[in-house]
């Protein structure tokens, strides 16, 4: 892919939020984005269209991070005010809340199945929450982290937690056993390479790493954008070609995967950005941003 | 039910059955039949029809709204009774608001209703004269204005003129006491004015009246109806509220902004400054996270601060926009709409024509013979084409083969240089082909080739070099610029030498080398850099280590080497071996101290220390470096153990599926000594009284097991204090074994018995040697192991305390239910011990008795009683055929078939076994104990067989000859204990 098909080209602005917008997150199929704030909302939106479809609001507090389930039927949301509800998209009910966590949720996760919901939360913990049971305690706890969990990862058999700490912690449940890449510097957020076998990690000191999950190698480094305070997302392409990150600066990045050249910045936002996400199969993204807009970009 | 009754004929009314009328309903239905009604009325409850006290609200009087839940009162609510005579005539009664207000109610209103008050009054007796030549006056002018034929009073007012420019307080707000005529001209005048508004004074009278005399008669207009009207009209209303609604009661901050826009539309900054943010809440950053507050019942902290920092002011009027779509804020509202504009600073047009225009200048023209290349005058090579003179042209020589040999020597020479040609020549002295190496045949044509390829190569060259030399001036390296100023490099040989030559440079590049590749150095190492001499296996490991340190590629897993070596000691072993690397580096590059030496100073400090001289400090800082950089990231592994229901959520089989949960995590030894106290005790108390009864019921058999299981009994009561994990190694096994024993049925398997015991011995051995190796390396051995638990302790009364207390649950079935414990497992399994008991009994008894036998198991158990005397031999294969029989009538439900054969299937579960750790301890090792014998004859399954089938036929001549009774019992317990043992088999 050359830098001419990058999104770059801002094709549509999603205003709605009162404020931050903390993350931006595409569906399964990239048909629809969700995005959450500093206004408490969570906001389901056409990205493609440009339309705001529905407001979720039941938060007490920011809302941090979102997701969906793939056959969109639930959003999970987590946020300052300790909890995570289970939202009914089509309703816009809460079906469930999850209490438990001491601190504010960071992030949240389904699993493949929908029927685990994975947290991590600033009381350095993460915690798996069953959807089907009733049960309202959380059925694991991992307190293995020493600082503020901030980015959670599922995949079929494992969970991934980055947290301040420095580490990235994976927790393989199908052999049970617990694999600390502990890479010095604070997580600020992790995110699964397509084809899984690496995670890209954005640590606090402007870096955002890549690792070999199977080896815990450091493979490459990519550097240039700004992240020294906030959490910023940060997320490979749809093909893993490229990395794609925001900066505080509101700023874009773009990193050539394997000799992590910058290939393009370009300034998307007054303000931070927040959130990249990456479409699952066309060249487009979303970036969310401090200055309460979602913006997408296509090529 | 219908169909029913319609069979029966009835009589009467049934009578209501009691037990269908909740009590709530009685209480109602008491309570209706005025039991309660006698009651004073405040200790009344009001109820529904069902019994129920209502709710009306927290806060809204709880169970009694209103007056106990009436719209009464104290004195009733009583209509009032109209009595109108001729004469007593009733009066009108006027109601007002205060008639239907509460007393509280009332006090609210108090400040607010418009009345003079005595105390403003300040004039005292002179108040009455002010109102008097009030009322003069304004009769004066009710007398003018139609005079002068003025329907506008403006006009009246402006001849009348105390009042209108200055403020005048004391007149202005004296009691009304005008006269009801001036009231009426003055209403006049409002109405005349308010029309006057709404089509223009054009109309009216004045035609020359411009608009700026019309201004400041609105103006004057304002003044005076503030005076002819109430004074609220001030404030004219222009919200979508109700009558008296006041939205920012409570939150004046509101009505400051509000009002501030409203009044004159003011610059956007003054929005700011009346920020409901300053005001309000005081942050140090002076900043909320912008667009919403927080909760009624919630206070700002610190996330509510606009960690962001933006700036960002976001339109908080919008909210309000909504509250006041009329009249005045058109304007406002395009205002805003332009705030919104991207780019825009708010409050800001861009201006269509700007003032400023930064200056451009123009690029530099560039002359039309400008080359973007510098050529130097003369080029760099002109040195080298001077010093060697090019050799004449010659013509190739006319044989086509020596030409093209020619040629090839020529750029080879020309790539490797002069050796190869000197080699060449040395080897090729003899073959004439070549002779044109030595000035024979075509050597001149050699010459000019070779000087050609030469000159074609630092063409190259040079070529290459410029490129690089263009980018970065630092590129040029010791051998380019030797190169470029014609100095000869340096023989290969003498490169190797180079690291031994010690320049800071070659140190340098020397240890960066190392960290990549660095195989001849560590290939062999010479005797004195055996750190580990002493264990060989140790040693042996630390070679791999350093192979694998220093010659890259991939890594086994195991690094460490030994897989029965724990987590901890590997990672402990391997920075030694790191430690050790390193000082066995120092001494090769210093070369001056002893390895030995440095190595006793490394162990001295610790061992672990990456720094350990303080000598080599300083030669020893990039090596350093690469130290303190390579850490990151780096890999850890650690037991982790997902609950079972995420298992299953995730849909994955547990890994520690039938397993005891993990013990809590040993943060010190202190937690684990602390946790020891209670919840052993229930079970201690089992324990010491289980072992007595076993000594009474065993005390009858004259078998050897009584001997020897005494011998255990003593043993627990002795050590009484063990940790609590152990406990739940060995019972939480059981109870979690329990729980899947009524799920699945077992296959039982006699034979297994003997691989248990096998393992168990393997693993008690393991277990020391892996305990006597934490110890020596001063660390725990990891929790996930049972035998952590026991650091602290001695590996041999551990032991002994594992399997006796394992036997003892393996014996306690034998007295039936005697106890109850939390062990669930031994408690079901004695019961089925009974149930198994009575079968034998039935077996042994009844069948012999009828002495016919058509099945398998019949036959078995008639075959020791009649063949009483048959030989030993026969007595083993008969048994031994009838293992397999026998389980059908005892245990028809769990047998299952046996396509496997035994030994198959033995291997796969010492397979299985390998894997699971900690669980197959408590059990293998009960196992072990119990079948004392089987340990003593070996690890020989067939013969451990025989054995116990021998030992079982012998018991069964036993009982047959003396008491059947006593024999179907042993049979029954040793039945029972090896059920449960193949069920704990099949769990793992």
């Amino acid at each position: 892919m050359s830098e001419g098909e990058l999104p770059r080209r801002e094709a549509t602005v999603l205003k709605g939020h009162e404020g931050a917008v903390l993350a931006a997150r595409f569906n399964g199929d990239g048909n629809y984005c969700l995005s959450c704030g500093k206004d408490r909302t969570i906001r389901l939106w056409n990205p493609h269209r440009g339309t705001h479809i529905k407001t979720y609001k039941s938060h007490g507090r920011e809302v941090r991070d979102v997701h969906v389930t793939p056959d969109n039927s639930k959003l999970i949301s987590c946020g300052g005010d300790r909890q995570i509800f289970l939202w009914d998209v089509t309703t816009g009910k809460v079906i469930r809340k999850f209490r438990g966590h001491d601190s504010e949720v960071n992030a949240v996760k389904f699993n493949e199945y929908s029927s685990v919901v994975v947290s991590a939360g600033y009381d350095q913990s993460l915690r798996a929450w069953d959807c089907r049971s009733h049960s309202p305690e959380p059925i694991q706890i991992v307190d293995t982290f020493s600082d503020s969990v901030m980015s959670v990862c599922l995949t079929k058999t494992e969970m991934i937690g980055g947290s301040v700490d420095g580490t990235v912690r994976t927790f393989d449940i199908r052999i049970g056993r617990e694999i600390c890449d502990d890479l010095g510097q604070p997580v600020n957020c992790i995110s699964l390479s397509n084809d899984g076998n690496c995670i890209l990690a954005s640590c606090l000191d402007s870096t955002l790493r890549l690792l070999d999950r199977s080896t815990g190698e450091l493979l490459q480094e990519y550097k240039g954008h700004t992240c020294k305070s906030y959490k910023l997302d940060c997320c490979l392409t749809n093909s893993d070609a490229h990395v794609v990150g925001g900066s505080e600066d509101g700023y874009i990045y773009f990193w050539d995967l394997v000799d992590a050249s910058v290939l393009s910045r370009f300034r998307a936002h007054a303000a931070v950005v927040t959130s990249v996400s990456y479409h699952p199969k066309d060249s487009c993204m979303i970036t969310a941003s401090v200055d309460s807009t979602i913006r997408v970009w296509r090529t | 039910m219908d169909m029913d009754e319609e069979d029966f004929v009835f009589y009467g009314t049934p009578i209501e059955r009691e037990e269908e009328l909740t009590s709530r309903k009685k209480k109602a239905v008491a309570e209706a039949s005025g039991h309660l009604r006698t009651l004073a009325p405040w200790k009344q409850e009001v109820r529904d029809e069902e019994g129920r006290r209502r709710f009306h609200g927290a806060f809204t009087g709880g169970y009694s709204a209103g007056y106990y839940n009436t719209v009464g009162s104290k004195e009733g609510w009583t209509p009032q009774s109209f009595t109108s005579s001729r004469k007593n005539r009733a009066e009108v009664k006027q109601q007002s608001i205060l008639n239907f207000l509460d007393d509280d109610e009332k006090d609210e209103l108090e400040g607010r209703t418009l009345a003079t008050s005595s105390q403003f009054d300040t004039f005292g007796f002179t108040a009455a004269e002010l109102a008097r030549k009030q009322a003069e006056k304004e009769q004066q002018q009710s007398v003018l204005a139609p005079r002068y034929g003025i329907r506008n009073p403006q006009i009246a007012l402006e001849l009348w003129p105390s009042v209108i420019p200055g403020p005048v307080p004391d007149e202005l707000v004296v009691p009304a006491t005008e006269s009801i005529d001036a009231r009426r001209e003055a209403r006049k005048a409002f109405l005349a004015f308010s029309s006057n508004d709404a089509k223009s004074s054009v109309a009216d009278t004045e035609p020359d009246e411009d608009p700026k005399s019309n201004l400041h008669h609105l103006v004057n207009n304002d003044v005076k109806s503030s005076r002819s009207t109430p004074v609220y009209v001030l404030n004219p209303k222009q919200d979508l509220y109700g009558l008296g609604y006041d939205p920012y009661k409570h939150a004046p901050e509101f009505r400051e902004k509000k009002k501030s826009r409203l009044s004159g539309k003011p610059e956007p900054g003054n929005r700011k400054a009346l920020s409901f943010k300053e005001s309000l809440f005081g942050f140090k950053s002076g900043k909320a996270a912008p667009g919403f507050g927080i909760g009624a019942l919630e206070e700002y902290d610190v996330e509510d601060e606009d960690v962001y920092d933006t700036a960002y002011d976001f339109e908080d009027a919008q909210v309000q926009d909504d509250e006041e779509p009329s009249g005045p804020s058109v304007v406002d509202h395009k205002k805003r709409l332009q705030w919104k504009d991207p780019g825009v600073l708010p409050g800001f047009r861009v201006a269509t024509k700007a003032d400023y225009q930064t200056e451009r200048f123009d690029p530099p023209v560039i002359p039309k013979d400008f080359v973007p290349r510098h050529t130097f005058v003369t080029p760099l090579d002109v040195e080298k084409k001077h010093a060697i003179p090019p050799p004449p042209e010659v013509p190739p020589p006319e044989d086509n083969n020596l030409k093209l040999l020619i040629e090839g020597v020529a750029s080879l020479v020309a790539r490797c240089g002069k050796l190869f040609e000197d080699l060449s020549r040395e080897k090729n002295q003899s073959n004439p082909l070549f002779s044109f190496l030595n000035g024979g045949n075509g050597h001149d044509y050699y010459a000019r080739k070779l000087w050609d390829e030469q000159q074609k190569r630092t063409d190259q060259k040079k070529l290459a070099l410029d490129g690089k030399s263009s980018t970065t001036v630092d590129k040029m390296t010791a051998e380019s610029r030797g190169k470029i100023l014609g100095e000869r490099p340096l023989d290969r040989s003498s490169r190797d030498s180079r690291s031994s030559a010690g320049s800071a440079d070659a140190t340098l590049q020397f240890n960066l080398s190392d960290t990549f590749t660095k195989s001849e150095s560590f290939s062999e190492l010479p005797e004195v850099a055996k750190p580990f001499k002493d264990d060989p296996a140790k040693q042996e490991r630390f070679e791999r280590f350093l192979k694998e340190k220093y010659q890259g590629g991939l890594r086994s897993t195991d690094s460490g080497g030994a897989s029965n070596m724990s987590e901890a000691a590997r990672a402990r072993e391997r920075l030694d071996f790191e430690a050790a690397a390193e000082a066995i580096e120092k001494g090769k590059s210093k070369e001056n101290k002893p390895f030995s030496l440095q190595l006793l100073e490394l162990s001295a400090s610790g061992g672990m220390q990456f720094t350990s001289g303080g000598i080599e400090q300083g030669k020893t800082a990039p090596t350093e470096d690469l130290v303190m950089k390579e850490p990151y990231p780096k890999r850890q592994e650690f037991q982790w153990r997902p609950s079972p229901i995420l298992c299953k959520r995730f849909d994955l089989i547990d890994p520690y599926m039938g397993k005891p949960p993990p013990p809590p995590r040993i943060r010190s030894k202190m937690d684990s000594l602390i946790f020891t106290s209670d919840s052993i005790k229930p079970t201690k108390l089992e324990e010491t009284v289980v072992p007595r009864r076993i000594q009474q019921s065993s005390a009858l058999e004259v078998s050897e097991d009584v001997a020897d299981r005494e011998i255990d009994v003593e043993v627990p009561i002795e050590n009484v204090e063990r940790p609590v994990d152990l406990y739940k190694a060995i019972f939480s096994d059981d109870s979690d074994d329990e729980i899947e024993e009524t799920s699945i049925k077992k296959v039982e398997d006699q034979e297994k018995t003997v691989e248990v015991a096998h393992t168990t011995l393997n693993r008690l051995m393991a277990g020391d040697f892996l305990e006597s190796l934490g110890k020596e390396l001063g660390i725990e051995v990891p929790p996930d192991l049972p035998y952590s638990v026991n650091n602290a302790k001695p590996s041999g009364p551990l032991k002994e305390t594992a399997i006796s207390s394992a036997s003892n649950v393996n014996i306690l079935p034998v007295e039936g239910n005697s106890f109850s414990s939390s062990d669930v497992q031994c408690v079901t399994s004695s019961k089925q011990g009974v149930a198994y008991q009575q079968e034998i009994i039935k077996g042994d008894a009844v069948k012999p008795i009828k002495g016919n036998a058509p099945s398998g198991s019949g036959k078995y158990n008639e075959l020791p009683t009649s063949e009483n005397k048959s030989t030993e031999a026969f007595m083993e294969k008969t048994a031994q055929g009838n293992m397999k029989a026998k389980s059908p009538p005892t245990r028809v439900q769990e047998r299952s078939s046996d396509s496997l054969s035994e030994d198959e299937r033995r291997r796969k579960r010492s397979r299985r076994r390998r894997y699971s750790s900690s669980d197959s301890h408590s059990d293998s090792s009960s196992d072990g104990r119990d079948r004392y014998n089987s340990r003593s004859e070996g690890r020989k399954g067939s013969s451990r067989d025989k054995r116990s089938s021998k030992r079982h036929s012998k018991h069964r001549k036993h009982g047959s000859r003396d008491s059947p009774g006593r024999s179907s019992r042993h049979s029954s317990k040793r039945g029972h204990s090896e059920a449960k043992r193949e069920r704990r088999k099949w769990r793992d």
